[in-house]
């Protein structure tokens, strides 16, 4: 069975760019456009992995990371942002509540890497 | 036989016109074959024909001879006894004698030789019958003088001498013809046999080379056939691998087009949310360039001045700001203090300014000026702007 994975970002662009890269890569990809509709997900079909952006219309990409750790305290998130942060202050504090995070401005193909370096191959 | 398409049409079209050639040859020599065994049967059969014709003729004169012989004797039994029975016997022989002329006659008609052969004998054989008339008319009056005086004037039977060499020569001559003609019935069938030995030899030849054509031909087809397949095979294996590589480049396409797109929107975002950043900000933003033109400005600018992007860019920082001094400072500035800090690489804090909006008015600001490094040169430079606090009355 594929490796489930949940994109959140209100952009749609990002969202279809991103579902394409990884279903192309064989994982089974869901794509939402709101906090809300994460949280649905993750109890009705919960994935092995969330990526989401800080940035979400109605909410914080971080208070969403702190709800899905309660939900599944095992699941890893990735933290996607345009906003580009002080290493120290990623490392510091978002550490603590994310298993890694990744700027839009990196590549694709490393970012394929930081997801199979968290849930394995498809 | 080439295996090569047109090469193979073409050897095909050529086999085939053999092939055809070899069965017409076939067909010919059969056809001779049957037509020259007819024509000899046909001969045989006349041969046969004229055979029996020539032996009736032969078996005629025998009779005529042996009737002659007959007819003489009768004749001398009567002219011995005088009995009418005798008589009665000479004159049936002699008609007898009579009939196998005639049957002579007919079974010659169609030979002119001959014809006249057995016309000469029935006249010698019409004076021997006159002969014998005459004689059996004297004797029947009696012996006497009369039937002494025509056997004398016989001269012993030469006529009847004459007949039978005439006979003997016609039958010698019948005898000759039936020998010549056993010649040419020999050489006839001995020249069917040749013929249809020859021509079923050949035939058998034709068809063994038209065999030989053929296997040769089906022979060529199965090998064009397997250099088909393999040249069909080899292109599959070719399709395939190019399938392959295809698929594979267009796989790297799409990733790549996807990291082009992705790399594309991240861009796009950041400089949306610079832009979004700038543009919430209060204060005037402007960014200048070295020469201190106006190349980007904020919302706030043109809140306070009523002048656009397009009313302001490329135009001179001066056009809407104006350096002064500090209150009670009337002195002019000797130089441009932006110009001087830009030069200088340092920041220009808090310095007093007139900002004039389009219809003239002026609003005292305060102006912070800092340089704008791109790899530690110095490209331009950010001026803002701050409306300066009233000061307190009185």
């Amino acid at each position: 069975m594929k490796k489930h994975i949940l994109l959140v970002d209100d952009e749609a662009p990002i969202l279809e760019v991103l579902e394409s890269y990884l279903t192309g890569r064989g994982f089974r990809v869901s794509a939402v456009q709101s906090a809300a509709e994460a949280r649905k997900v993750v109890q009705v079909d919960a994935p092995q992995l969330v990526i989401t952006d800080l940035q979400l219309e109605a909410e914080d990409g971080l208070q969403l990371v702190e709800q899905l750790k309660i939900l599944r305290p095992t699941m890893p998130v990735i933290l996607l942002t345009g906003v580009l942060f002080d290493p120290k202050v990623v490392e510091e504090r978002l550490s603590k509540k994310v298993a890694a995070y990744v700027s839009k401005t990196t590549s694709l193909k490393q970012l394929l890497s930081e997801v199979q370096r968290l849930v394995g191959p498809p | 036989m080439s295996t090569d398409s047109p090469g193979f049409v073409g050897a095909d079209g050529r086999t085939f016109r053999r092939l055809l050639v070899l069965l017409l040859l076939v067909l010919a020599v059969l056809a001779f074959v049957v037509v020259e065994s007819l024509r000899n049967l046909d001969r045989s059969i006349a041969a046969s024909d004229w055979v029996n014709h020539t032996h009736a003729v032969i078996s005629e004169a025998d009779a005529i001879d042996a009737n002659l012989a007959a007819a003489e004797g009768d004749l001398r039994t009567y002219l011995l006894t005088g009995e009418q029975r005798d008589r009665d016997t000479c004159q049936e022989t002699f008609s007898d004698l009579a009939g196998h002329v005639d049957v002579a006659k007919a079974l010659t008609r169609a030979a002119p030789t001959q014809y006249q052969q057995v016309l000469q004998i029935e006249s010698l054989l019409a004076q021997r019958a006159s002969l014998a008339r005459e004689l059996l008319r004297a004797r029947a009056g009696g012996p006497g003088p009369t039937v002494a005086g025509l056997l004398a004037g016989d001269a012993g039977g030469a006529a009847a001498h004459e007949i039978s060499r005439r006979l003997l020569a016609l039958k010698d001559e019948q005898n000759e013809l039936l020998a010549a003609r056993d010649t040419a019935a020999y050489l006839q069938a001995q020249t069917t046999r040749w013929t249809v030995l020859t021509g079923t030899g050949l035939d058998i030849l034709l068809l063994v080379a038209a065999a030989w054509l053929i296997r040769d031909d089906l022979a060529a087809r199965r090998r064009a056939a397997a250099a088909l397949q393999e040249a069909n095979d080899r292109l599959e294996t070719r399709v395939r691998e190019r399938t392959a590589e295809l698929a594979a480049i267009n796989a790297q396409l799409v990733a790549q087009n996807l990291e082009d797109r992705w790399s594309h929107q991240a861009l796009e975002h950041q400089l949306r949310y610079s832009q979004l950043i700038i543009n919430s900000i209060s204060d005037l933003v402007l960014v200048v360039t070295k020469a201190l033109n106006i190349s980007r400005l904020n919302p706030a600018v043109t809140r306070l001045t009523g002048l656009t992007a397009a009313d302001l860019v490329d135009q001179p920082l001066a056009r809407i700001v104006r350096l002064t001094r500090e209150r009670g400072d009337t002195a002019p500035l000797r130089f441009d203090p932006i110009a001087q800090a830009f030069a200088d690489g340092r920041d220009l804090r808090s310095h007093p300014a007139i900002l004039t909006d389009h219809l003239g008015r002026t609003t005292p600001v305060r102006l912070d000026a800092f340089p704008l490094r791109d790899r530690d040169k110095v490209v331009g430079g950010v001026i803002i702007l701050q409306p300066a606090a009233a000061p307190p009355p009185g």
